[in-house]
């Protein structure tokens, strides 16, 4: 009898901290997919109808520059996903900015978007640029 | 009602208010400047869905969108 409690106690223990561990992670990854959401949800509000359907074509849009009159295309991402096309349409060169604060995609990409269709030059000289391969 | 949104790691936070309310407008005003003076960058919408960047408080906008200083990534 004693060996057996002591077995259940052995045996419960762990399985009682897997528990713990799995319902907070369903707990976070339930928060994070909220706030995912509502950041998609705040884009879509604010892309015009042309990048809502190219967004949800692609997973990215184009804006315009302000400044160049230069096109980007922002894919969706937090980072690293900004990529200025030629006349082509061709992607040349990446530019890397995003907000300073751990935002979801959908906030990222607005901010991106905002910036370069109403301060391009302010944008891109905080911007890193990347080669495209 | 007019809408103040503030981008932040929850996706977004709303502070609605009547701005015919002197109170509230005022509340209004003072969260604009603190975000601002914070680095925020404040954007509102033209009739034709454009973003405007703006510096200075609208007590009519109907909705402004606040998000953070921009960094290279």
């Amino acid at each position: 009898m004693r060996l057996l409690r002591i077995a259940n106690y052995q045996i419960g223990r762990p399985f009682a901290a897997c528990s713990r561990w799995a319902r907070e992670f369903c707990d976070w990854y339930q928060r994070a997919s909220t706030n995912e959401l509502r950041g998609r949800k705040l884009l879509r509000e604010w892309l015009s109808p042309e990048q809502l359907a190219q967004y949800d074509e692609h997973s990215y849009f184009e804006v315009t520059g302000c400044h160049t009159g230069k096109r980007y295309r922002i894919n969706h991402g937090v980072g690293v996903n900004i990529c200025e096309l030629d006349d082509a349409g061709r992607p040349r060169t990446g530019w890397c900015f995003v907000p300073n604060d751990n935002l979801v995609a959908g906030d990222v990409m607005l901010a991106q978007k905002i910036a370069l269709e109403t301060d391009e030059r302010g944008a891109l000289a905080v911007a890193r640029n990347f080669a495209i391969r | 009602m007019a809408t103040q949104i503030v981008m932040d790691q929850n996706g977004d936070s709303r502070h609605n208010f009547d701005a015919k309310d002197a109170k509230a407008l005022l509340k209004a005003e003072r969260r604009f400047k603190t975000l601002t003076g914070a680095g925020f960058t404040a954007a509102t919408r033209t009739t034709d869905g454009e973003p405007d960047v703006t510096r200075t408080f609208d007590p009519t906008a109907e909705e402004t969108l606040f998000f953070p200083r921009l960094v290279g990534g």
